[in-house]
């Protein structure tokens, strides 16, 4: 029996449902358990972040940006300040640049795992998820002791940093550092090298090439599909010229790729770490700025590279302390669009790979 | 061989069940927070000069505080309200005091079950908790 012969069947998934990570909706319609299309709803957890900086000061604006990618803050801070002090041309001290690096790629570690322990959970691997996420906790102990939160941390001001890491920082940053070969060899060992794991990912979802191209996609989704770029090296913003590190790309396409190039970006990470704790100046941690901040009137456009792809802020400025219009170029958001073009003849038990191999966080999506 | 990625799963959940616990047992065992953690506000009244400055660091208008003038025309702190229900606890008030007055505290124990104690009236907080350290 052909599909198009079998009645058309509407199914709701989510927005309350284990596999939809945050408040995410798709009505899928299945001939059988064939998906022919996914409608993406959106819009449950929307905030008004972009209106609502309208009516908050530059700089307290920063602790909202925690709450876009709620999995990776330190960057969201990063984008954020780095746009605001691009603005008012301000330069910053050495030392809170090298620990704006360490920050953003301890939370480039932290989010992967987020991802890879989410991608086992959704393929009903709940021991794999609980190695990501005890990993995870180390990170989250380390931003609780320099910034006092675990998740929205808030750590980054406009000219620099908020705090010192304490003297308890640096052995607990070696530790973890030298404790990660061992941790991937985990997550390999419980869950990548698994049969069951590569049979559910393996050549699922393929995205190929061209069509991530054409769809903007940035990212790891676009670095398993076989596109060599990264905002750290296609346009290196603060001092990521000063390391040497690869940008991790993988041409399988598929879901199993686009889940395991985040190891490889673990790795590469840890590098940079590595480096950044070798060179680390002394000196201050905050440049001289001005209590009431106030940008010269004009329009400035910035972007790094979040964990989950390009994330950019786009700021126009009359003059005042508050922005007259924020933008922000999320990067989940436009990595989702190719959820129903790629989802499109898999079954339904596909579609729930595809989207956790995506590792949209729904903060970031709705704003 | 298939199977081989199962075992070499299998291996590794064994090894891990014999190892040390990772986890707490929270309510029995309180864990031992960072003294930088800001999970809760605490005010000193003493120290405090009513100078307004964590009102206008506040990105969501928590904090409204009042003040009278003394003998000496030196301002004096009155009321001191925080509206919880509307705070990120993001600690910008705490870091833009300038006699630290205002601190971050670690009680993490915030839970409540009517929405009019979300309003804290932080002179009364202080007194009953004794002073901040």
């Amino acid at each position: 029996m052909s599909i198009e012969k079998t009645e058309e069947l509407i199914l709701n998934m989510g927005p309350q449902h284990p596999s939809m990570h945050g408040l995410f909706r798709m009505v899928v319609h299945l001939a059988g358990e064939t998906v022919t299309n996914i409608e993406p709803k959106l819009g449950y957890l929307h905030r008004g972040m972009e209106k609502l900086a309208e009516s908050r000061t530059y700089s307290q604006f920063i602790p909202y940006t925690d709450r876009l990618d709620y999995l990776a803050s330190p960057h969201n801070n990063w984008a954020y300040v780095q746009t605001v002090e691009k603005l008012m041309g301000v330069e910053i001290p050495e030392r809170a640049e090298y620990l704006r690096v360490i920050f953003g790629e301890l939370a480039r570690i932290a989010s992967h795992q987020v991802c890879i322990a989410s991608t086992a959970l959704d393929m009903a691997g709940w021991s794999a998820w609980s190695y990501a996420f005890r990993d995870r906790e180390r990170i989250c102990d380390m931003y609780e002791m320099t910034a006092g939160s675990r998740l929205t941390v808030n750590i980054m001001r406009i000219g620099g940093m908020s705090a010192e890491p304490p003297e308890e920082f640096w052995p607990a940053l070696q530790s973890f550092l030298d404790d990660t070969p061992e941790m991937l060899e985990e997550y390999y060992g419980i869950f990548f090298g698994n049969e069951i794991a590569m049979g559910r990912l393996k050549n699922v979802g393929i995205l190929t090439k061209e069509m991530a191209e054409n769809l903007s996609i940035t990212g790891p989704v676009l670095r398993a599909s076989g596109v060599d770029y990264d905002v750290r090296k296609a346009e290196p913003y603060s001092i990521y010229e000063r390391f040497d590190f690869d940008v991790p790309v993988r041409t399988g396409c598929d879901s199993y790729d686009r889940t395991i190039i985040r190891m490889d970006e673990i790795v590469e990470s840890i590098k940079i770490i590595k480096q950044a704790v070798r060179d680390i100046p002394g000196g201050p941690i905050m440049a001289k700025v001005p209590k009431v901040i106030k940008p010269p009137v004009g329009e400035v456009y910035h972007r790094v590279e979040n964990p989950k792809g390009e994330l950019g802020f786009y700021i126009v400025s009359d003059g005042t302390t508050k922005p007259t219009r924020l933008r922000i170029r999320p990067a989940t958001f436009i990595n989702l669009q190719m959820l129903p073009i790629v989802a499109k003849g898999w079954k339904i038990q596909d579609v729930v790979a595809i989207f956790a191999t995506l590792d949209a966080v729904l903060g970031e999506v709705d704003k | 061989m298939f199977g081989k990625g199962l075992l070499q799963g299998l291996g590794i959940t064994f090894k891990r069940m014999v190892g040390p616990n990772i986890t707490e047992f929270y309510p029995e065992e309180k864990p031992n927070l960072p003294t930088r953690v800001r999970s809760s506000m605490g005010l000193e009244r003493d120290k405090c000069i009513s100078c307004n400055m964590c009102a206008m660091a506040c990105p969501n208008s928590v904090i409204k505080l009042t003040s009278e003038k003394n003998e000496a025309n030196k301002k004096v702190l009155k009321t001191y309200h925080m509206d919880v229900g509307r705070c990120l606890f993001c600690g910008m008030c705490a870091e833009v005091c300038p006699t630290k007055a205002l601190k971050v505290t670690q009680e993490f124990e915030n839970a409540i079950y009517e929405p009019e104690d979300m309003q804290w009236d932080m002179i009364k907080r202080a007194e009953r908790k004794g002073k901040v350290e």
